[in-house]
């Protein structure tokens, strides 16, 4: 029976659609709720750098599950109706559903799936490695920088704020943070670590080879990657 | 015979046009997302939305299935409902394939027919996706919330990566590649 031979982008939607549905169903059925926890811990430890003022960043469990924030953020705000004393606010709180939490965990199974699903696993492990250590640190920076987005949110719901410029931004950045920048990190962390995967994808490599440096035999060898079989003859 | 010396690009001199493309990709995918955040961007997409519904609901109707269609939402003579809002129209991954074909240095004429079948690809899956969604939910809330925030979105992704590079691979092979170093 002849092999079925397939191209390297069918290849890897092949083994990265398979290895994605079975990552992620472990990490939905096993892995989600010490991932979550890990990351709380991250969050609140990392939270004490990120916000400053007279009181910490807090992150409990609500009865039902979601996540509660007690965020510091200190602004005055402004009397009403005029005439009256301006208020102190020293910190806003808000509750983050668990599965919007869940979000910035799943980077992690997604990353695995593409890296093993990608050419030259052998060649790329220490990337894999580094990798995982990335992406959990960026899924703790996404998360505060949407606890801050959030709470700045929240504090223009209390300042009844009407700034239409202001009000597209915030909503600009809690969409990107929350609905678009943790399902994008792990491919492009994945694309940025693995070389092989980048050259292939993006086809730059070419012109690179041909202007590698010659070799003992008078050849042009590139360098290491997929391209390091091309060999161009100078006369 | 001598020959001319090849030019050797330094790392920093290799990295420029994948760098050049990362900074162009980042700057259209922003500025997609916020124009689709406008509200006029925002019409659209709902627009949109009702439009793939409909075209769910004559899928499934097509296969023996049965649906309503009220505006966003499809509904089961069993009474579970799936409203398509907030990116499930698949806006925000053909909004990433656009600022990835944008950003690539091809000419003009392969951007479009990367855009055209690109984005006809996505919604042809996008819809597979919210048949696929509208069953999963009438069998089990949980697995519904899996494979919605999760499975879908992540694959949608993966594939619009694949196709990507497949458009990369037919521009290379027109030989219309633009290298910023040559």
């Amino acid at each position: 029976m002849p092999a079925i031979s397939l191209s390297p982008p069918a290849r890897f939607l092949l083994r990265g659609s398979v290895l994605l549905a079975a990552l992620l169903t472990l990490w939905w059925l096993v892995l989600i709720n010490p991932l979550q926890s890990l990351l709380q811990a991250a969050a609140a430890t990392g939270g004490a750098w990120l916000f400053s003022g007279s009181s910490e960043l807090t992150i409990t469990d609500a009865a039902n599950g979601d996540w509660a924030f007690e965020v510091p953020i200190e602004p005055v705000v402004p009397p009403t109706p005029p005439g009256a004393a301006p208020q102190q606010i020293y910190s806003i709180g808000f509750d983050l559903a668990r599965a919007d939490a869940g979000g910035f965990t799943f980077g992690l199974p997604v990353f695995w799936a593409l890296m093993l699903a990608a050419p030259e696993l052998r060649r790329n492990w220490r990337s894999l490695i580094t990798g995982t250590f990335v992406m959990a640190l960026l899924e703790v920076v996404l998360l505060l920088l949407t606890v801050k987005i959030l709470a700045y949110k929240s504090l223009a719901q209390v300042l009844h704020s009407h700034d239409p410029v202001g009000g597209w931004f915030l909503r600009c950045g809690e969409y990107l943070a929350v609905n678009a920048i943790p399902y994008l990190l792990p491919f492009a962390v994945a694309i940025v670590l693995h070389r092989e995967l980048r050259e292939q994808m993006f086809q730059w490599a070419a012109p690179i080879a041909a202007s590698a440096p010659p070799a003992r035999n008078g050849n042009r060898v590139a360098g290491r990657g997929s391209q390091r079989r091309i060999a161009v003859k100078r006369n | 015979m001598p020959s001319n010396p090849v030019p050797v690009p330094t790392k920093w001199r290799r990295a420029l046009p994948q760098a050049h493309f990362a900074l162009l990709f980042a700057l259209c995918f922003i500025l997609g997302i916020g124009l689709v955040l406008l509200p006029p961007g925002q019409k659209i997409d709902q627009d949109f939305s009702r439009l793939l519904v409909r075209i769910s609901r004559t899928v499934i109707g097509i296969w023996g299935g049965a649906a309503a269609v009220e505006g966003a939402i499809l509904r089961a003579p069993g009474g579970f409902a799936v409203e398509m809002r907030d990116g499930c129209n698949g806006i925000n991954v053909m909004v990433l394939l656009w600022a990835a074909i944008l950003a690539f240095p091809a000419s003009w004429k392969l951007k479009a027919y990367g855009l055209a079948a690109g984005t006809l690809a996505i919604q042809l899956l996008n819809v597979a996706r919210f048949i696929s969604l509208f069953y999963i939910g009438q069998y089990s809330a949980a697995w519904f919330e899996f494979a919605h925030g999760y499975l879908w979105e992540t694959l949608l992704i993966l594939d619009t990566m694949v196709i990507f590079w497949l458009w990369v691979g037919r521009v290379s092979r027109s030989g219309a590649l633009r290298h910023a170093g040559n």
